[in-house]
């Protein structure tokens, strides 16, 4: 039993942490909802999300970043769902290799990817579209969600994918029916991590697609409107800060529930 | 419904080998318990019938057909698992049709084989629910259910009540053996518990470190064992052993205890023997100067019988009474024992000796 000073304790310290977090988040929030200098609005106003909105552009560019984080998440999912089948199911020959494979995937930094890549996508002229950002993306995601869902399925008893085989299914068969319906959860709160890295992916927009704002993503539009605002209207930035951090807050609270279910099935299995 | 016929049947992991030449006839309808204490391979020769392991050496054949190299889902072979295998996410029902959905059969005709199986073990009412909202018993009929509706040609058991209590294990024993009475398909059956094997086989299969140590119907291997590794296996409490020689036409212990014998054994006069006899083969007698002398150690009275830990001697032996004795720890008691229900085993190699 905890006694009652350990729980304050633990509560403080939880408090404490919780203020550390939130704090940027809640000030960004009321210094975007502030009147920007020269406006005529008092009190909190919404009129700065207008401003941003109709000067920066973001339509565009939220589409686009849409467009793009879908693009890898289905990807990384799919292809994630399918080699986590290969490797923790049907244990070929080589998943051992396949493995250390992956993992140079991950510990390989992006800054050391970055030269490679340009020089890939200007020789193919992939540059400034939106391939340049959604191949590399699904890449480097696909390490780590072949990791989770080959974690995942391999906790699973052996005797389901052995019953439906005698049952009469194909492995094929065995992934679709049965594999990636128990998988859902994990894919999910895979899909949610996914999409935040994607999302907030900046440095790789901002090498491989500098020159089409046409499919230029949410980060880099809010990039170039605060090096164009940042000295007049600190307000209307921020105000552009939350629109652009907005759908991941939103995916966060749609998926949340699946999202903790989902890491912490790893834990208690 | 089909024979299996293994023959010669070989397994080996790396340098181990786990099957070391395992030949069974199975005949078309027959209830055959492979059993055996843990590791002994009987789990992994019915995965290698399943095709679930590859085999090392042999041949399996289900009816005329070879099966070595047919993928599982090919073999039209059922199995009911250890931990039941259903699908979390299906319903009763869905889990039950799984097969027939895969073979692309029409949905009001799957529809009627699982309710169909869904009767005969009592799951109706449950066809809605998922596996997680079901008692282990029930699970353990949704796994059978799953095996029934495909109607297969033989059905596999891997040690399937090891999971339930004691009491629903009991109940589970009925039911499966009713169920092989009622269908009359090929059935093997996989246990390490040598009552579930006595109880429902119509043949039981020994096995140990990789051989078949005896095979037969159930009470061929509870009164005539091959070796003391059967008469010490089937049977509960274990036969007792008394190491020993023949003098005289008489058994006398180690410890220099005589025991009754009935015949003199030919051919065994001066040569070291171990005497075998069940705990419930042993009488206490009152007539002075008969049986053997024991001393009371422990009584375990369970209703029907009372089982009695003696010492013989200086050998422990265990005896069930059914009759009502006045016993106490340390009291000394004279046993005797039917001389046909005797048997005497060669001590190195085990083998019983034909009296």
């Amino acid at each position: 039993m905890e006694s009652k000073k350990e729980v304050v304790f633990g509560h403080a310290i939880l408090l404490i942490g919780a203020l550390i977090a939130l704090y940027p988040f809640v000030s960004i929030i009321l210094q975007a909802l502030t009147p920007a200098p020269g406006s005529g609005a008092e009190g909190w106003t919404l009129e700065n999300f207008i401003s941003a909105w109709t000067r920066g552009g973001f339509s565009r560019s939220l589409l686009n970043s849409a467009i793009v984080a879908f693009a890898v998440v289905v990807a990384t999912a799919i292809a994630a769902m399918l080699a986590g089948y290969v490797l923790s199911v049907l244990k070929f020959e080589w998943r051992v290799a396949v493995f250390a494979l992956l993992m140079i995937g991950l510990v390989l930094p992006s800054e050391a990817r970055i030269i490679p890549l340009y020089n890939l996508f200007a020789s193919t002229g992939l540059l400034n579209s939106y391939w340049a950002l959604i191949l590399p993306q699904i890449a480097s995601s696909f390490p780590l969600a072949t990791f989770w869902m080959a974690n995942y399925y391999a906790q699973l008893p052996e005797s389901l994918s052995e019953a439906a085989s005698l049952d009469g299914a194909s492995e094929f068969e065995i992934l679709r029916h049965i594999y990636a319906p128990i998988g859902m959860s994990a894919v999910l709160t895979l899909s949610c991590l996914v999409f935040l890295f994607t999302w907030n992916e900046f440095m790789l927009a901002l090498v491989l697609m500098p020159d089409n704002v046409a499919v230029q993503t949410a980060p880099l539009s809010l990039s170039f409107f605060a090096g164009n605002e940042r000295t007049t209207e600190p307000q209307v930035i921020a105000a552009a800060a939350v629109l652009v951090a907005l759908p991941v807050v939103v995916a966060y609270f749609f998926l949340q529930r699946r999202f903790m279910q989902g890491l912490l099935e790893g834990a208690v299995k | 419904m089909a024979s299996v016929d293994i023959r010669n049947v070989r397994k080996s992991f790396g340098k181990t080998d786990v099957l070391k030449g395992i030949s069974i006839d199975v005949d078309d309808g027959q209830f055959v318990v492979l059993v055996g204490p843990s590791g002994c391979g009987k789990s992994t020769l019915l995965r290698m019938i399943a095709g679930l392991e590859t085999i090392s050496g042999g041949d399996i054949k289900v009816g005329d057909d070879l099966m070595n190299a047919v993928p599982p889902k090919e073999r039209d072979i059922a199995m009911v698992f250890q931990n039941y295998a259903l699908y979390p996410h299906m319903t009763v029902a869905q889990n039950m049709g799984f097969s027939l959905k895969l073979k692309k059969i029409p949905k009001a005709e799957i529809r009627k084989k699982v309710e169909q199986a869904a009767e005969i073990l009592g799951l109706t009412p449950l066809l809605e629910r998922r596996p997680a909202q079901l008692s282990g018993g029930q699970r353990q009929r949704v796994a059978m259910g799953r095996a029934i509706v495909r109607d297969p040609k033989v059905f596999l058991f891997d040690e399937p009540l090891s999971n339930l209590d004691a009491k629903l294990r009991v109940q589970m024993r009925t039911e499966i053996k009713s169920l092989h009475q009622r269908l009359r398909t090929t059935m093997l059956y996989v246990t390490h518990d040598q009552i579930e094997a006595l109880t429902m086989a119509d043949v039981i299969v020994l096995m140990n470190e990789g051989r078949i140590e005896q095979a037969g119907p159930p009470l061929e291997l509870y009164d005539l064992p091959a070796n003391m590794f059967v008469a010490g296996f089937i049977g509960s409490p274990a036969m007792n052993f008394v190491h020993g020689r023949i003098e005289n036409g008489a058994f006398v212990s180690t410890k220099g205890v005589t025991l009754p014998l009935g015949v003199a054994p030919e051919g065994l006069e001066g040569k070291d023997v171990v005497y075998g006899v069940r705990p419930e083969h042993l009488h206490v007698v009152t007539e002075p100067g008969v049986g053997a002398e024991a001393e009371v150690q422990i009584i375990e009275p369970a209703g029907s019988e009372t089982q009695v830990h003696l010492t013989l001697g200086g050998d422990e032996i265990v005896g069930v009474f059914r009759e009502r004795l006045d016993l106490a720890p340390g009291s000394t008691v004279r046993l005797t024992t039917d001389s046909a229900a005797v048997h005497l085993f060669d001590p190195e190699s085990g083998r019983r000796h034909i009296l």
